[in-house]
């Protein structure tokens, strides 16, 4: 509850800061939407040479597509830690997050809300929506608490990565040269895993399991077989990140050194 | 109660050791050489409830680096603290309910909103309830006279308002120990002055406990029964402030000007069997040290009947002067020997 309060107030907050920059931020919310558009544009590029891509049909990936969009855009308002080691780290703001009643991660979480980016995620349903039209997907009842579920579970898998590598700052220097990878990487789990071959199948399913922020739960609604198992086990996948990241960032925290004076 | 024990508290620190050179560089890419640095060296002190206390010592002695280990910024590499009851590393989030913490440096305000719109959303973090939050804002800002600055963001303040400001901060959930790194840095003298009545009106009315570090020793004159001196990580003093003047004071100095030309065993000779020493300036310029146990008057009387005076000035030794010579020398003991002619 106390966590739910905070969330009000820093959201408040962040909207009487924003308002002083009103033309700041609509460049970000249509820079936002228009990266994600040539995202979808390659798609409709890649389908007019082919009539399908590792079994799926072109209403499917963009399907896919939909639905990574909802969980990237909680995650981008929620869990931004892009600044995390330029800001807290080198400048020291740090000291003043741990003088405060509230934990780390949290506060800086908080600190960092993005909302514009949960446009994303209600762009992200609509997509859903259209191209299961296509598809001729029948609504049905569970569809909606299912995917609240996988959302969350999917959230949470990036949070869990993203926590993991920002803890690395607090054990070496200036990691952040994998960050930019990683937003690379976090790309393929869009598409159908078995366009790639079985070593990047691995990766993306156990290691850096981006598969289950999209194709894998996607793939639930679309009624693939093949997949099911897979798609179940987002949640779990979820869990078992976000504690792992959590466990690491807490033992991370207390190697904090602290900058300048 | 203690409000702060530390027992043979320490933090190293893991330095890389660049090398030079382009060659050096190349090394230093696949096999780091790191050092290992003790900022705080076993240190021990105890702080009762209700004292304030000044912590003071050159640039990188290890102030910032305790005040970091008692408010649970930093975990300590060995020994003890309980500050408040807790060992603030350990329930940091529990433990920081109690304290409140000023970092002149840096700001607990947010940059682009009002100041008031600041303290409701910290009002929120430390849980206080409405009322109470109400009664004590009204206090603080009544006392530090910011009615008309809570609704201006705080990029558009002062320094001395945001100083001001911040103290408000610190202060909104009612903590029984304040912690202030350099609390007047860069501040006029009237924000200054300011600010140390208000931190003794606060010790005096709410008990609260005050340990503060700065460079000011104005400060510690102003405000503190106590001060604990850092050198290289290591407690050089601890104690009355009296005590360290009485101890290092080198007593008066009084400084003659002649109307005519003086020689230097004239005026060894016009304070026979005192404990004087002279230094001259000039022929005309001299200045005799007068220790601390004795009267001033006793080298009047023997100086005014031999020569003619011009101008005499009377000054003690400053604060600022001993603690300069107890950092250049690195320790507080007092030197053995005081030359006496």
């Amino acid at each position: 509850m106390y966590y739910l309060g905070l969330i009000w107030e820093y959201f408040t907050n962040y909207v009487k800061t924003r308002l002083t920059y009103r033309a700041d931020f609509w460049v970000e919310v249509i820079s936002d939407l228009l990266f994600q558009a040539t995202n979808l544009i390659f798609i409709f590029v890649v389908f007019a040479h082919t009539e399908t891509l590792g079994g799926f049909t072109e209403a499917e990936v963009v399907f896919v597509y939909g639905y990574f969009m909802v969980p990237y855009g909680l995650y981008s308002c929620f869990i931004n830690l892009w600044n995390f080691g330029d800001r807290y780290i080198v400048k020291g703001e740090m000291d003043r997050i741990l003088t405060r009643p509230a934990h780390s991660l949290f506060q800086i979480f908080l600190e960092n809300l993005d909302p514009p980016s949960l446009i994303g995620s209600v762009i992200g349903i609509i997509i859903m929506i259209w191209s299961g039209g296509q598809l001729g997907l029948e609504m049905e009842w569970w569809y909606i608490p299912v995917l609240i579920i996988m959302t969350i579970g999917s959230t949470l898998i990036y949070a869990g990565i993203y926590i993991i590598l920002t803890s690395v700052s607090f054990y070496s220097d200036s990691p952040t040269g994998i960050i930019p990878l990683m937003v690379n990487i976090q790309t393929y789990g869009r598409y159908p895993i078995t366009i790639y071959n079985r070593a990047i199948q691995i990766i993306l399913t156990w290691v850096l399991p981006f598969a289950f922020v999209g194709i894998y739960p996607a793939a639930l609604f679309l009624q693939r077989q093949e997949m099911m198992a897979m798609a179940w086990l987002t949640p779990v996948m979820g869990i078992v990140f976000f504690t792992a990241s959590l466990l690491l960032w807490n033992s991370g925290v207390k190697r904090y050194r602290g900058a300048g004076s | 109660m203690q409000a702060i024990e530390v027992q043979d508290l320490r933090k190293n620190f893991r330095i890389q050791q660049s090398r030079g050179g382009l060659k050096g560089a190349l090394q230093d890419l696949f096999a780091r050489e790191y050092r290992e640095v003790a900022a705080v060296n076993d240190i021990s002190f105890t702080i009762p409830q209700g004292e304030i206390c000044g912590y003071i010592g050159e640039n990188g002695a290890g102030k910032s680096t305790t005040i970091k280990m008692l408010t649970g910024i930093l975990v300590p590499t060995s020994g003890h603290i309980k500050v408040n009851g807790y060992v603030p590393y350990q329930e940091r989030e529990k433990f920081v309910q109690g304290i409140g913490v000023v970092f002149g440096q840096r700001s607990q305000l947010w940059w682009d909103i009002g100041v008031i719109e600041s303290f409701q959303l910290l009002r929120k973090v430390y849980q206080v309830s409405e009322a109470d939050f109400k009664k004590r804002l009204d206090e603080l800002v009544e006392r530090l006279q910011l009615q008309e600055l809570l609704s201006r963001p705080v990029r558009k303040l002062s320094l001395g308002q945001r100083m001001r400001c911040e103290l408000v901060a610190a202060l909104l959930h009612n903590p029984s120990i304040v912690f202030l790194d350099e609390p007047t840095i860069g501040l006029d003298i009237v924000v200054k002055s300011e600010i140390r009545e208000f931190l003794k009106d606060l010790n005096r009315t709410q008990g609260t406990t005050i340990l503060l570090t700065t460079h000011d020793l104005q400060d510690i004159e102003a405000l503190c029964s106590r001060v604990i001196m850092l050198d290289a990580g290591s407690i050089i003093y601890d104690g009355g402030l009296d005590d360290l003047k009485t101890r290092w004071g080198r007593g008066r100095e009084v400084r003659f000007q002649f109307g005519g030309a003086v020689q230097a065993a004239q005026l060894n000779a016009w304070t026979m069997g005192l404990p004087v020493t002279w230094t001259q300036e000039s022929d005309l310029v001299a200045t005799a040290l007068v220790p601390a146990d004795m009267a001033v008057s006793d080298v009047f009387s023997r100086v005014l009947g031999q020569a003619e005076v011009t101008d005499v000035q009377i000054s003690e030794t400053s604060t600022d002067e001993i603690v300069r010579q107890i950092y250049s020398s690195g320790s507080a003991e007092k030197p053995e020997e005081q030359p006496h002619v």
